[in-house]
């Protein structure tokens, strides 16, 4: 490794710029949001030379921003946590109980996990337009929880199965009824895995565009990617606001990386490396 | 204290597989009456999955399907056979979406390629790469609408990149609005969104590779193309493996927000993809049964794609 130690600092030159031109695009955007329109059509490249937020509350305040951002923290906190207690449940029941049908059900889940939006969007919104669930809360709420709990059950199985059956068999002894163990046992050991794949699922549900567009038709309700595709057309003309509602969108996602980071990385892995 | 029905997973390994349901209860089972809450418990925990995953993922698969066969508008509902499949490949814009998955097809082995080559840095530690590992991932928890809007702004034809290149005494690109260019620069900006989960389930099997191995071969003098060839790729087939499946799946599913954001599908239909091509028969041209073909197909397409992908590196990887 050290005869390599030239070649290396070759190989990062490049690596570097490669985390310019990832870092770079959303500088740009939060910088444009900070100019004035006269400002970014003169030089688009320049730093604003003070922050200015007067066109990130024209974004939030005049184009329905606002409105879109809590139909988004509605939905998601909805979703993630209807997502969290099925999942733990049948993960747990998937990796601790034995039942007549449980290996069926779980080779269920894992084909489910395969069958992608795009292939059932049709019939799905169909089915939710007959039962009165386009266009609501609990609709969208639904979709996302249909969409993403088969990842979360085997997440939160494979998490479950590594918990020793003996801590199991001990809190039966103790008198837990097999509701206890999953309130008092698994629920609390579960933690870190809820965690990651909450957040994981957090960022899912925020970022969809084409379950919500598809779900949500109505301009009222929503969600903030729709609503950010909607203010292109409106400030087309108005980059500096266009670019303000681009970073209220964005903001959320970021404050949620930079704390959670490593979970969302472990999230994505567990899925990955046992699959 | 009777354990009920609630054995764990271990302990009765000889009946994992059952689940044919004949109505013999196994012995144990056999409970008082105020038992009987406790003996539904598993089915009571698993109730709301199960109703949910079947009701909204696996009920409409079938439905989808089945709806593939009827008609639409005044054809509504009657059966037509494979009308809706006739016409859908006689549709241009539905054949240029799937010369576009041919076109994503030919460049996957680049997407998969840069996160590993990336990922086989950071894992030699090269000068900083705590800090390329988090700044690479990064892009990957952005929305696909959020990612677009950006590139919108940084790739329009008076926009900065064809500054920079206008610097470098390049022409300006139309990258959006050259039906030549646009699905490149789409599919572009879709790597430069996802390469770092790649990296990151990359990175995850280089936990799983040993290091005596890269250690004999550098005292043997390998150098690195050498290294690459023949510890690392063998090393992690079943990883590379798995990103090329992943990644040809995200190609496929999860492009929509990109085109809906950068292209709508233009320059001249030139940017289709089925699952945008679906949307739009679903949505602007009132056509469910017609768009349940086109979603068939879409599952087909990645039905056979993924299944030739795993067995021909399976393939490869028996040979080295």
């Amino acid at each position: 490794m050290r005869g390599a130690r030239i070649s290396r600092w070759l190989i990062a030159g490049p690596m570097a710029l490669l985390a310019l031109a990832t870092i770079y695009p959303l500088v740009f955007t939060a910088n444009a949001a900070m100019k004035t329109r006269r400002d970014y059509i003169l030089d688009r490249f320049a730093f604003a030379d003070t922050l200015r937020w007067d066109n990130i509350a024209t974004a939030w305040t005049t184009a329905g921003t606002a409105r879109y951002f809590f139909n988004s923290v509605t939905v998601v906190a909805g979703a993630v946590a209807l997502l969290l207690l099925f999942g733990s449940m049948a993960g747990f029941a998937l990796s601790h109980l034995r039942f007549r049908g449980s290996r069926a059900l779980m080779l269920g889940c894992l084909a489910a996990l395969f069958v992608p939006f795009q292939v059932i969007m049709v019939p799905l919104v169909r089915t939710m337009a007959d039962t009165g669930l386009v266009d609501t809360y609990p609709g969208l709420i639904l979709a996302y929880v249909a969409q993403y709990l088969p990842f979360t059950i085997y997440l939160m199985a494979s998490y479950y199965s590594a918990i020793p059956a003996e801590i199991v068999d001990a809190a039966r002894i103790d008198g837990n009824t097999t509701y206890g163990v999953y309130r008092r046992i698994m629920l609390p050991m579960g933690r870190p895995a809820l965690l990651s794949v909450g957040v994981l699922n957090a960022l899912f549900c925020w970022n969809d565009v084409l379950i919500a567009l598809l779900m949500m038709p109505s301009a009222e309700h929503r969600t903030l990617m729709v609503g950010v595709t909607s203010l292109r057309g409106q400030y087309s003309a108005d980059i500096p606001t266009f670019a303000s509602g681009v970073l209220i969108a964005a903001v959320p996602v970021l404050a949620v990386y930079l704390f959670f980071q490593r979970r969302i990385a472990d999230a994505v892995t567990a899925g990955s490396t046992k699959g | 204290m009777p354990l009920g029905d609630f054995t764990p997973l271990l302990a009765r390994p000889a009946r994992a597989g059952r689940a044919d349901g004949t109505g013999t209860a196994p012995p144990g089972r056999r409970r008082t009456g105020g038992l009987s809450a406790e003996r539904l418990s598993p089915f009571v925990l698993i109730a709301p999955a199960v109703l949910v995953i079947v009701l909204f993922r696996l009920w409409p698969l079938l439905l989808g399907v089945n709806f593939s066969f009827t008609g639409d508008g005044e054809r509504n509902g009657a059966a037509v056979g494979l009308d809706n499949y006739t016409e859908l490949f006689a549709d241009p814009l539905f054949l240029g979406a799937l010369r576009n998955v041919g076109w994503l097809v030919l460049l996957l082995p680049i997407a998969v390629a840069i996160p590993g080559m990336l990922a086989t840095f950071i894992y030699l530690h090269v000068p900083g790469h705590r800090f390329y590992r988090s700044v690479y991932f990064f892009p990957a928890v952005l929305s696909p609408v959020i990612v677009g809007s950006i590139f919108n702004l940084l790739l329009s034809f008076d926009g900065p990149v064809n500054s920079l290149l206008g610097l470098a005494g390049l022409g300006p690109v139309d990258w959006l609005g050259d039906s030549n260019v646009a699905m490149f620069t789409v599919v572009g900006v879709h790597v430069w969104a996802t390469f770092g989960m790649s990296l990151v389930v990359f990175l995850s099997g280089f936990a799983t590779l040993d290091p005596a191995l890269l250690d004999a071969a550098r005292s043997d003098g390998a150098t690195l193309p050498q290294v690459i060839r023949h510890v690392i790729i063998p090393g992690l087939s079943r990883t590379i493996q798995f990103v090329f499946v992943t990644t040809m799946i995200g190609m496929l599913t999860s492009m929509f927000g990109l085109i809906y954001v950068m292209t709508s599908g233009g320059p001249g239909g030139s940017t289709y993809l089925p699952e945008y091509y679906i949307w739009i028969q679903q949505g602007q041209m009132n056509r469910p049964a017609f768009a349940s073909a086109a979603s068939t197909v879409l599952f087909l397409v990645m039905l056979v794609v993924g299944l030739a992908q795993v067995s021909f590196l399976r393939r490869t990887g028996k040979e080295d």
